[in-house]
């Protein structure tokens, strides 16, 4: 089998990144439509791509930073098979109303959004092109899905006042015509 | 020795008189312009937004090995606050991309507020220079 390693900050993967991204976005939402942060004046779900931000956002509690991190290439097959690492850091500090007492069951809560959001069936979607919205274009369906495994958890870490956590997931997708 | 009574106008005042008097000079806090709501593009890092430049003076900058700090007159800081209609020092620089030095763009990674009588008249940031 032919395994390559592919750099996750490159364009060739990124159709599937951006599909998973807006896939998890969405039913993040639905499960918690209060899950929100507020970046540069807006509201809007808690989840965010780390590398699609200003590093100022970096660190925002109550949400759900996706890191994409490894990606590997197995050209043996028709289409090239792409599997991307993608890490879920999270961190809370519970709420000031309570004084912070309740963030090991908010950091629970986030694991259970997290959870119903990835390993809710189905695990796939139809991968999609966002490319043209940089034009003010539309979004194009591709002819390949997007498919996931069921999400890790890593330990819980204490970060000062808040406990933090980082789950894992692997995305994977076949390479298109063009995309490669 | 009669009784020391500054109020907090007057520590500002003195504040931004030793920093020019220490060599202070202009820095650039650079701000990006606020989020298009629902706009995919710019969550996607398609787009990236306007960035506009407001002036921080006067400002005493000092690299060293082991921190890169830059102490900004309180009274500048509020002017930005005000004008870009913040709700704080803290949340301004929160949301800045970072300061402009020498035409070098620093990122912000905390900052202090020095105060006296409840009132800041200075602020001390550390910056993370860029990696080259």
């Amino acid at each position: 089998m032919a395994v390559s390693r592919l750099e996750a900050s490159g364009g060739e993967v990124q159709n599937a990144k951006d599909t998973f991204y807006e896939l998890l976005r969405s039913r993040i939402a639905a499960g918690n439509p209060e899950r929100t942060i507020v970046v540069r004046g807006q509201t809007r779900p808690g989840v965010l791509v780390e590398e699609n931000e200003l590093v100022t956002t970096a660190t925002l509690p109550d949400c759900f930073r996706l890191r994409w991190t490894a990606a590997g290439v197995d050209t043996a097959n028709a289409l090239p098979l792409v599997a991307l690492g993608c890490e879920i850091l999270y961190e809370t500090a519970g709420s000031a109303g309570n004084g912070g007492m309740d963030r090991g069951r908010a950091l629970a809560a986030m694991d259970a959004e997290l959870t119903a959001a990835i390993n809710a069936s189905p695990q796939f979607a139809a991968k999609q092109n966002y490319a043209g919205l940089a034009s003010g274009g539309g979004v194009v369906a591709m002819n390949t899905n997007v498919w996931w495994g069921n999400v890790v958890f890593g330990a819980a870490v204490v970060k000062s006042d808040r406990v933090a956590r980082t789950a894992t997931v692997t995305v994977m997708s076949y390479e298109e015509a063009g995309e490669l | 020795m009669g009784d020391l009574l500054l109020c907090g106008d007057a520590v500002v005042r003195s504040a931004d008189a030793l920093l020019r008097a220490n060599g202070g000079r202009a820095a650039l806090l650079r701000m990006p312009a606020p989020a298009v709501a629902g706009n995919d593009a710019e969550q996607l890092g398609l787009t990236a937004p306007q960035f506009q430049d407001a002036e921080l003076s006067p400002v005493l900058f000092q690299r060293a090995e082991s921190a890169t700090t830059l102490l900004v007159s309180a009274s500048a800081v509020m002017a930005v606050v005000g004008s870009l209609k913040f709700n704080s020092a803290e949340v301004l620089f929160e949301t800045a991309a970072g300061v402009v030095i020498d035409e070098v763009l620093y990122a912000i990674v905390s900052s202090v507020a020095s105060v006296w009588d409840g009132e800041p008249y200075s602020y001390c940031l550390t910056l993370r220079a860029p990696d080259r």
